[in-house]
């Protein structure tokens, strides 16, 4: 399996005053093309910094960290943004939907700002929406429809652009335990047929029990990266 | 896409827009009337006073302007020769011009008499308009030594229609005329100083006493079809009248030209005032627009909004608010004046006689143009896009961070 993320002695240091905040450590991780990956750890252990970096809201103090052989540790805002555009896909805790947009319209911008064609928008938002099983709700806004369905147009939104990676932050923090099971099928699923690589930041139990490898931080340290067989 | 979603957030928050909206209509209703009704007073103005005494443009001999001088005459005939054989599209009306007294039984005062031909000068002035039908003709053929004079004249000399008048003027050779005119007419204008001082004659009638010799006028008054033909004959009658003085109304009448440039700067003045005073109002609704959308703006980054996406899609969100408040009042500001275009406002309630003395009309009648739609809404656009600055880039410093943590 070839690896979509390649990160080398990551370091990301918080200089606070006096004090200097480690909140990412020395991290060196390998994950593979299509993998289900959790982060865990306790809170304040460095998982949503990680995500961060990887997904490059954040730049690094040092190490390098690469996505897809791209090294993007140190890319230009402008030219990462774009990278992120064509390549990372975000699902966040609190879903983060455009309110002014239906489903549809959510599910599409990101396409539109690739500068995909109309049709091939359409069609594919159209196709996303009936996977997450939106496809009666399409032309509603966010505030019309529930947390959990927010949740499934944000993950919807997520695949749209074909990305090699998808990084969903705490996913499933603010849904009730139905609609979290139903989510983590369908992200299972869309794993599956779309390949795409997932990684999240995690307490969910639920989302541990399905992740194919999980990596356990504390104090911004690896201290464990466990790998499961494929059931 | 981003003036999609631009125009889907304006309507987020219906009350704040709303608001806003309602503060550039109301802003521009008052800009644009008053501008309408401003070029109105302008038009209403200048096209009074050329029609009643200035011409578009005059000519004399040049020592006539410096002194009034009787003797300062040019020849019609010539004249009239030049200006056929140039083809220009203008109506002349030749005058002598005539400084003296003009006396009743009761009292005297100074005037100047016009001696005009009847139908050219009916071409070129329109002061025969300005006499009632209950006061009077305009020097007709029927009556012997008519004069036409102005109201305030007749009251002054305390005299009515058929009233006898006596003109007393010096001659081209320095000997003192005095000839008896009956009143035929009493014209009253917008322009109070003009009437208290302009009386009007028959050419032939007068000519026999200034001895000059036959065929010698002091004055062209030259009519053209309008303002932009005007600005293209005056320089074309200067060239063709070298030896004369030739003056377009602007000349003749600096005050007036400079005070009708003064009035539309005004108007402008007023506009920009009114725009900057909104723009203070639009960039506080938009910086709350854009603050409280903080996590919003910072997830378009995060999923790979560009900045500059997002700089646009603030400023379109502006420069659609600023453009639909500005339609909206400038639609109702059409809506209130097309009515008034024809019928005029009336201030004659309010200090006629003020309004008169100055040379304005006491009646408006408001003018719309094109160039006041394209001026207007060029302003708006610029005030919008530079009330737009400061929110957008506020909106750039956010990261997208922030929306990842929340």
């Amino acid at each position: 399996m070839n690896a979509i993320i390649e990160i080398k002695d990551l370091y990301k240091i918080y200089k606070d005053q006096a004090q200097e905040v480690r909140a990412v450590n020395s991290v060196t991780l390998s994950v593979g093309e299509g993998e289900f990956t959790a982060i865990v750890g306790p809170s304040g252990s460095g998982k949503t910094t990680l995500l961060n970096l990887i997904g490059g809201l954040d730049t690094p103090t040092s190490g390098s960290l690469s996505i897809a052989g791209k090294d993007i540790s140190r890319l230009p805002g402008k030219q990462m943004t774009t990278f992120r555009l064509h390549h990372i896909g975000f699902i966040f805790q609190s879903y983060n939907l455009i309110p002014v947009l239906t489903a549809k319209e959510n599910v599409a911008f990101v396409m539109e700002l690739q500068g995909r064609k109309r049709d091939e928008i359409d069609r594919r938002a159209t196709e996303l929406l009936h996977a997450v099983g939106l496809g009666d709700r399409m032309d509603s806004r966010p505030a019309k429809l529930s947390g959990g369905q927010q949740q499934r147009v944000a993950v919807a939104r997520a695949l749209a652009s074909k990305p090699q990676l998808v990084l969903a932050d705490e996913p499933t923090a603010n849904l009730d335990s139905k609609s979290a099971e139903n989510l983590l099928d369908i992200m299972e699923q869309l794993n599956r047929q779309e390949g795409v690589t997932f990684i999240f930041s995690t307490h969910d139990p639920r989302i541990m029990a399905k992740a194919k490898r999980i990596v356990t931080l504390e104090d911004g340290t690896i201290v464990n990266n466990e790998q499961r067989m494929a059931e | 896409m981003i003036a999609n979603l631009a125009w889907k957030n304006i309507w987020r928050n219906k009350v704040r827009s709303g608001v806003i909206l309602g503060a550039i209509g109301v802003g521009l209703f008052a800009g644009f009337y008053s501008s309408a009704f401003m070029s109105g007073w302008v038009a209403g103005t200048v096209s009074s006073d050329v029609d009643t005494y200035l011409s578009h443009a005059q000519m004399h001999d040049t020592a006539f302007l410096a002194n009034g001088d009787v003797s300062a005459f040019f020849m019609q005939a010539q004249a009239a020769e030049k200006i056929e054989q140039s083809g220009l599209p203008v109506s002349v009306s030749f005058r002598l011009k005539l400084s003296g007294m003009l006396a009743s039984a009761n009292n005297a005062i100074g005037v100047s008499a016009k001696g005009v031909a009847v139908e050219e000068e009916k071409a070129v002035s329109a002061i025969w308009r300005q006499i009632p039908d209950t006061l009077g003709a305009f020097l007709p053929n029927e009556a012997r030594m008519p004069v036409v004079i102005s109201r305030k004249i007749a009251e002054k000399l305390k005299v009515k229609l058929k009233s006898k008048l006596i003109f007393t003027f010096q001659d081209a050779t320095g000997e003192m005329q005095s000839v008896a005119f009956r009143v035929c007419g009493i014209y009253k204008t917008t322009n109070g100083a003009f009437d208290e001082g302009n009386i009007f004659v028959r050419r032939d009638d007068i000519f026999a006493y200034t001895g000059l010799p036959d065929g010698a006028v002091h004055e062209a008054g030259v009519k053209v079809a309008d303002m932009e033909t005007c600005r293209l004959v005056v320089p074309q009658l200067k060239a063709l009248f070298p030896e004369l003085d030739v003056q377009g109304w602007g000349e003749i009448n600096p005050m007036l030209a400079v005070s009708m440039e003064m009035m539309e700067i005004f108007a402008i003045i007023i506009n920009v005032i009114f725009l900057f005073a909104l723009s203070f109002g639009i960039i506080n609704t938009m910086l709350m627009a854009v603050l409280e959308r903080t996590r919003e703006l910072g997830m378009l980054g995060a999923i790979g909004m560009s900045k500059g996406k997002i700089f646009r899609m603030i400023m379109l969100e502006t420069v659609f608010l600023t453009l639909l408040g500005s339609l909206a009042g400038m639609a109702a500001g059409v809506a209130a004046i097309a009515p008034v275009m024809e019928s005029g406002i009336d201030l004659s309630f309010m200090m006629e006689d003020m309004f008169e003395d100055f040379g304005f009309g006491s009646v408006i009648y408001p003018v719309l143009s094109v160039e006041m739609f394209v001026e207007i809404l060029a302003l708006v656009i610029i005030a919008g896009i530079i009330s737009a600055i400061y929110p957008a880039r506020k909106a750039l410093k956010l990261n997208p961070l922030d929306a990842i943590r929340k």
